[in-house]
């Protein structure tokens, strides 16, 4: 069967087989940043944002994406246009071998979108579903409250009007997901 | 008493043994020999050292371009995806297995069983050590004699994964079932069920019995220990027992290999390793293949903390490729992860000391008995550092007897998992001197501080289980002391405030804990630097990047030399065609002995670098200096970029050269770096639950080359460390079969479960190392097990001597009282 979807800001159409979980179609299809850790939805390497919720792509039925909107951590920044969220963690060295760090940043997205200002402890809750082995979470925690500073600071600077905002760094901005594939 | 480690050295040693080795071999203590050039630096005068620079892949790991091994899939269109069907039982024979349902199946390219041709029947170890691994040869590729739930029986190349998983469950093996035995007493009783005939086992470990389901049997002693504790004052001679679980490594990235054969009928493995070198060894003799025709690269991998210091797929994936025809990919499952791969082993642990009046120790013995599990991997080797690692903290104890006994059962195997035996001693020895203290009456912080190592000790007890002093160390760097104070005061250790409920009692702990930087006399590390046109540089270096940023580190280390940037070196790591030789990613080896390999490189073209700057100077090279990306006269301040150089080298008039460097690195060092574990907890004394209020970690790791990675490592090793303290363990039924196959039921902690977390950096400088620095990998997942356990002590009494630490058995032991 085949079904469509919006992927990144793009609308794709996937060849599937029933059975199929999102993350495998994804993978299938180039989209690698989606990572298999467990198969059971209880690591969240595989975290993408369906229709802006935070979703473990490999317990997620394909068909459950169909007519969806799919964001995956290719939808993002670039190495050299980095997504505020991608460059806190850089910034702050939350990251180490990097294999949870695509479902790490989607998830702290889909917080940020809904809290743009979180307390350590709303982060932490946030994040309870995402294992990471190497960190000890405390930079990833960091991380992530920097970007609610760094985006907030991006927002303040929108609404004052007088500055130009820098292309592609607010996560809402849909213009970069169409430029980055 | 000497392990077998010793005679192994003899005879594998190449002919041509290098001067300063041949030094090493008499009996002076390597430590005394004088350290060839101090390359101490001022913080100001250090350029790329002690920076936090970025870590070379973070960009394209935060934007999902980082590729891991099955990342690599769209690159062979013809890939087939591998299963393997593992023994549902924990102990028997395999009499027969029905492949023809499997086979017939469309999309099915192989069904590989042990006879198969492809597979080869002969013994070897999975463990990636050097060789010949000291480990025992025990396993086979696929097993006909299956000794725990989880042995691989048979495997399936299929089109697809669902289609190989479809296969795999029509094969029909038939089971000739025997007895298990799970429990490491029992299995060394006369009528136990036996695992292994001797004779079908190469295994050079010292004292072996496989009747007794003995791997290894070893001590060693120094002094006299029994006359030690017969003529002690009974009072204060104190013995304490200790228990650890199983631990998964729950790397990220499950075990994953793609096996192919190239154009030019060269064998290439992209695999998720730590021991590239050593997988491609031993590779080449399981499959007597050259090993000039077989390539292991390891792109980026999600981790391995031991787990990978492992052949433990790839002979599986190279045997269904070479079935199939095609290329294959294997890639564990999660739940493959927590029953059928690696994990650190279980151990029982016994400790004595003797403490005379004024509170110095007169002696020390320690027993350790390890659960091996079905296989011999690492087995005497991790049991070995039960002692050989925290011991060393009290250097100047005069009588010490260490003794282990390595036991087979029909149960996962225990390999190297981080920290490597050091987490399971630090327990017994670092709890037990607290109780000690406790016990007599001193406080558990002075007493250490009374016994523990200090600069310029000598310490026999790291080589007490080998002949002579070859491996016995001068201490040149210990900062344990700075450690203590920076840790007590972040903890708050002399102000605690108890909480106003009276159920509800505050206290705090602390634990020692050292590691080693490599293994003593069994390392290798070497690097190629070569130098563009641009001024830039390539550094080819065998050291294994598993996540830990050594990439970047070898990048500042070479930058601090050349004097450039590090962004200007491009590092190319750890693949067996392109680079330099290296045992791999383990033993806290890479920053001390592949790092000083890169030191020593970058210091052979710096050279060359200056010799073409005297040339175009026109200055001595004896008044050059290579810094800011320039060479230049600190008599005249005559200066030349280095992309000049580089031009002028490569496509001079008169003379061209390419501007290159070497270095190979082994030592018979391994300095070991120092930490102090602080713990602070609360604890409800009638339900016995607790609550970690915050933990401190102070490391003295010699000189942090990156300070921010550093963290990292300290950060994750406690992360680890706090789980085997509190969570974590595997179960299994009467029959073996494995109860925990996920991570909700494993409890690895999330966000959520960590406390606080305090961490303190204490520089030291040690002489041996590049540029001061020592290691850090392991030593911070070694600490709280035994500041935890010292921490409930302080706050309630009562001891808990068995991991993980439950509210049960705090209540249990509560009710005791």
């Amino acid at each position: 069967m085949q079904i469509e979807l919006e992927l990144n800001g793009h609308q794709r159409t996937f060849d599937v087989s029933k059975s199929d979980v999102l993350l495998d179609v994804l993978r299938r299809n180039g989209y690698t940043g989606p990572k298999r850790g467990c198969d059971t939805g209880a690591c969240g390497m595989c975290t993408v944002q369906i229709d802006g919720e935070p979703a473990m792509s490999c317990v997620t039925p394909v068909t459950k994406a169909a007519d969806a909107s799919v964001e995956t951590i290719e939808g993002l920044g670039k190495q050299d246009d980095l997504h505020p969220i991608q460059e806190a963690f850089v910034d702050n060295s939350a990251l180490q071998c990097g294999f949870c760090i695509p479902g790490m940043i989607m998830r702290s997205k889909a917080l940020l979108e809904e809290n743009p200002d979180p307390t350590e402890t709303e982060v932490r809750e946030a994040l309870a579903d995402n294992l990471c082995r190497c960190t000890g979470y405390k930079k990833i925690v960091e991380a992530v409250l920097d970007a609610a500073d760094r985006m907030d600071g991006n927002a303040a600077l929108a609404t004052d009007g007088g500055t130009d905002v820098p292309d592609c760094v607010g996560s809402t901005c849909s213009c970069e997901e169409g430029n980055s594939l | 008493m000497s392990n077998m480690e010793e005679t192994q050295e003899q005879n594998d040693r190449p002919d041509g043994i290098r001067a300063e080795e041949e030094a090493a071999e008499s009996d002076a203590i390597p430590g005394e020999s004088e350290v060839a050039e101090d390359d101490r630096k001022p913080r100001d005068e250090r350029d790329q050292v002690t920076e936090d620079v970025e870590k070379d892949d973070a960009r394209k790991i935060v934007t999902g371009e980082a590729r891991y091994t099955a990342d690599y899939r769209d690159r062979f269109p013809e890939l087939a995806e591998g299963k393997v069907i593992r023994s549902d039982i924990a102990h028997g024979y395999v009499r027969d297995i029905d492949t023809s349902e499997a086979e017939a199946m469309d999309g099915v390219y192989a069904v590989i069983t042990p006879w198969d041709d492809a597979v080869p029947d002969k013994a070897y170890s999975s463990s990636g050590q050097s060789y010949p691994e000291p480990s025992p040869w025990d396993m086979r590729v696929l097993r006909k004699h299956v000794r725990y739930v989880g042995d691989p029986v048979a495997a399936v190349a299929a089109a697809d994964t669902e289609t190989a998983d479809r296969a795999a469950r029509k094969v029909d093996i038939e089971y000739e079932e025997r007895d298990p035995v799970l429990d490491p007493e029992a299995a060394t009783e006369p009528d136990a069920p036996q695992l292994f005939d001797s004779d079908e086992v190469e295994n050079a470990q010292h004292g072996a019995d496989y009747e007794r389901n003995l791997e290894s049997h070893f001590e060693g002693e120094i002094g006299d220990v029994e006359r030690a504790f017969d003529s002690a004052d009974d009072e204060r001679v104190i013995e304490t027992e200790w228990e650890t679980p199983y631990q998964s490594h729950c790397v990220p990235e499950p075990h994953t290999t793609i096996a192919h054969t190239d154009e030019d009928d060269r064998y290439n493995f992209i695999t998720a390793t730590q021991v590239p070198f050593h997988t491609r060894r031993q590779i080449a003799h399981l499959f007597d293949v050259p090993i000039r025709d077989v390539r292991v690269t390891k792109p980026r991998i999600g981790a391995g903390f031991g787990a990978k210091q492992e052949m433990a797929i790839e002979p599986i994936a190279f045997a269904l490729h070479r079935a199939a025809d095609k290329p294959v990919k294997l890639e564990m499952t999660r739940r493959e992860e927590f029953f059928a791969l690696r994990f650190r082993h279980p151990m029982q642990m016994r400790m004595r000391t003797a403490v005379d009046d004024d509170g110095t120790i007169e002696a020390m013995d320690l027993y350790t008995l390890s659960n091996s599990g079905a296989y011999g991997t690492h087995g005497m080797t991790v049991a070995n550092n039960v002692g050989t690692k925290p011991l060393p903290l009290y250097p100047r104890v005069p009588n010490v007897r260490f003794e282990g006994d390595v036991v087979h059962t029909n149960l996962p195997m225990g390999a190297a998992m981080r920290g490597y035996g050091a987490p399971q001693g630090h327990f017994a020895v670092e709890a037990h001197m607290d109780e000690v203290a406790r016990r007599l009456d001193l406080d558990p912080v002075e007493f250490r501080e009374r016994n523990a190592v200090r600069e310029g000790d000598v310490d026999r007890s790291v080589a007490i289980l080998k002949d002579g002093d070859r491996f016995a160390r001068k201490i040149r760097s210990c900062g344990l002391r700075e450690c203590i104070e920076r840790g007590k005061e972040a903890i708050g250790y002399d102000d605690l405030d108890q909480p106003s409920e009276d159920h509800l009692h505050r206290g705090v702990g602390m634990a020692l804990i050292a590691q080693g930087s490599g293994v003593a006399g069994r390392e290798l590390g070497a690097a190629q630097i070569q130098m563009n046109e641009d001024g830039s540089f390539h550094l080819q270096v065998g050291g294994v990047d598993t996540g830990t940023g050594s990439d970047t580190m070898f990048s500042q280390v070479a930058a601090e030399v050349l004097g450039c940037d590090p962004e200007d070196i491009v590092v190319i790591s750890s693949d067996t065609d392109l680079t330099p030789f290296d045992y791999g990613a383990y033993a806290s080896s890479t920053t001390y002995i592949s790092g000083q390999a890169v030191k020593e490189a970058a210091e052979d073209a710096r050279e060359r670098l200056l010799h073409w700057g005297s040339k175009m100077l026109d200055e001595p090279v004896e008044t050059l200096v290579a810094r800011d990306g320039e060479v230049y006269s600190q008599e005249s301040g005559e200066r030349v970029s280095l992309k000049e150089i580089g031009y002028e080298a490569t496509y001079g008039h008169d003379e061209r050269e390419h501007i290159l460097g070497k270095g190979s690195h082994s030592t018979d060092e391994s300095p070991p770096p120092y930490g102090a574990q602080f713990v602070d907890v609360t604890v409800d004394e009638e339900t016995g639950e607790y609550e970690i209020n915050e933990m401190a970690f102070a490391a003295d790791c010699g000189v942090a080359i990156n300070p921010a990675l550093v963290e990292g490592q300290i950060e994750g090793g406690e992360h680890m460390s706090l789980e085997y303290a509190t969570s974590g363990g595997l179960e299994f039924d009467e029959e073996g079969n494995p109860e925990v196959l996920g991570f909700r039921q494993y409890g690895m902690p999330r966000t959520t479960d960590h406390p606080p977390m305090e961490t303190i950096i204490v520089e030291t400088h040690e002489p041996t190392g590049p540029f001061g620095a020592k290691s850090i990998a392991e030593l911070p997942t070694n600490g709280v097990p035994p500041a935890l356990s010292n921490a409930i002590r302080d706050a309630v009494g009562v001891r808990v001597n068995s991991l993980p630490i439950t509210a049960e058995k705090i209540r249990k032991a509560l009710d005791v009282e």
